[in-house]
């Protein structure tokens, strides 16, 4: 029978606590250190070709719900100020985008039931579909319709952009995505942090 | 023979790097810098002359000096310039749009225009602007900056907290991945050498230690905070409100006031003179009436 880690135990209680707030700095603090580092080893700056940012907020929201799915948010903010690859107005304006590429995964994942160590292929389907292919659609689209209004993609531009967006942070984040879940989330999964619900 | 020592000069670590902690920066408030980046990170948003933008970038530039600030330090956005300019350009050049009212001219067997130039032109000078205002920031200042600032504007308990907690564990993790690179560097590891699709891989390769370290460390914070009784309130037990010890440390003076009240007066006069009166448009710009009177002409 499938494992169904989102299930609750007879009896068991869970709450938002300060252990969330703390998991919540600490996974904004490893996204700030991804996120720059990833823009300053690749250095594409806005264009965004190589993120591997987004494996961070999906498995983020994966593991720890609506927590990651502040985490997504709010390190790209800190990460594309300090690699340089966008400035804090146009960060702000990709809020939306990081939010749903964080949290496509961590709600698909709770909703379809699947195990967050990717041990049956429908796992990896929906990781794969959802978490990444679709988050990253939604993402790239909405990044590029940022970078057009605030001047620095022309239209004529705008679908190519997307193409390039699209495919270079979906191979990024897939083959990151997978490492960090087939070999960190059977750690995580049994620690306090870990959310079940979207809150705890 | 007489031996001169030379004396030690003191440095402070910041998120992108180390400053004297005599650097005259430090007169002023956290709160008073953490302005700075809200005025100089956004600004250029509302200015599209590249004249004006590139002077501002000169003038982030003099303050980092005045500042004290290893400007060699900024070496590592030398790539991510070349290839953000040459990114633009060449969307620019290969996807100009048709509107027949543009200026073409030939170069190099090229056809180029001159409006969707000079637009990619002036945007890449409002981006360089807008990135530095912002780097400016992290290169001058440490977590407990940005933590004063943000309790001296007020920001809920929760926030600070959880700003301050994640800034710190950014400083921590970054001294966590240079140990690991050093250690890769020390077993004869060249970084340099390597292809982009390499570097990649090996970038996955840090995340594993990371992780397992952040695990622990959350589980040691949050039992550590339970045990002195910490809220996400701030309140301590009784409703009463937690003092704040490093609040006390800084004080506010008039030349903080004025300098936060000058950067406020001089954004909103932008913004209004902009949004309300069309100011700053690229097409005022002096060096794009010159090059368009060159081509008429």
């Amino acid at each position: 029978m499938e494992e169904n880690v989102w299930a609750l135990e007879e009896g068991e209680v869970r709450r938002p606590g300060i252990v969330h707030i703390v998991m919540l700095a600490l996974f904004t603090g490893i996204g700030i250190v991804v996120g720059t580092f990833g823009s300053l080893a690749i250095p594409i700056g806005f264009v965004s070709a190589f993120w591997p940012g987004q494996a961070i907020q999906a498995v983020g929201s994966i593991w720890y719900g609506m927590w990651g799915g502040i985490a997504a948010f709010v390190f790209p903010l800190i990460s594309n100020a300090m690699s340089g690859s966008a400035p804090l107005p146009v960060s702000l304006a990709y809020i939306p985008a990081n939010f749903v590429q964080g949290m496509a995964a961590g709600w698909s994942f709770r909703q379809f039931k699947c195990h967050p160590a990717l041990k049956t292929g429908k796992d990896w389907l929906v990781f794969t579909l959802i978490g990444i292919l679709a988050a990253n659609a939604f993402g790239a689209a909405w990044g590029t319709t940022v970078l057009r209004l605030f001047g620095l993609i022309t239209p004529d531009a705008h679908s190519v952009a997307w193409a390039g967006w699209f495919l270079g942070n979906s191979v990024a984040s897939w083959v990151l995505g997978a490492l960090l879940l087939k070999f960190i989330s059977p750690l995580v999964i049994r620690t306090k942090a870990f959310c079940k619900g979207y809150w705890a | 023979m007489a031996q001169t020592t030379q004396p030690v000069r003191k440095m402070r670590r910041t998120l992108l790097g180390t400053i004297p902690v005599t650097s005259p920066l430090y007169q002023l408030h956290p709160a008073t810098r953490f302005i700075s980046l809200l005025f100089l990170g956004v600004v250029s948003m509302f200015i599209d002359l590249p004249e004006i933008n590139i002077a501002l970038l000169i003038l982030i530039l003099v303050y980092m000096r005045w500042a004290r600030v290893d400007i060699s330090g900024l070496r590592i956005y030398l790539p991510l310039m070349f290839t953000v300019a040459i990114f633009m350009f060449t969307v620019s050049i290969a996807f100009p749009g048709d509107d027949p009212t543009f200026h073409a001219f030939e170069f190099l067997g090229i056809t180029l225009y001159l409006e969707p130039l000079y637009w990619t032109f002036a945007s890449y000078w409002r981006l360089m602007a807008m990135l530095f205002g912002t780097i400016q920031y992290f290169s001058t200042n440490r977590e407990r900056d940005t933590l004063v600032a943000v309790r001296a504007l007020k920001v809920p308990f929760v926030v600070t907290y959880f700003l301050s907690l994640a800034l710190r564990a950014a400083g921590m993790f970054m001294e966590d991945m240079r140990t690991i690179r050093e250690a890769e560097r020390a077993r004869g590891l060249d970084e340099s050498s390597m292809s982009l699709s390499d570097r990649a891989k090996l970038y996955a390769m840090y995340m594993i230690p990371l992780f397992t370290l952040a695990i622990r460390r959350a589980d040691e914070i949050s039992n550590a905070l339970y045990a002195r009784g910490y809220r996400p309130s701030g309140k301590v037990e009784g409703g009463g409100k937690r003092t704040d010890y490093i609040l006390t440390k800084y004080k506010i003076r008039t030349l903080d006031i004025v300098l936060i009240v000058t950067q406020v007066i001089i954004f909103t006069v932008v913004g209004v003179l902009r949004i309300g009166f069309g100011v700053f448009a690229v097409t005022q710009s002096p060096l794009r009436q010159y090059l368009l009177t060159l081509m008429s002409g």
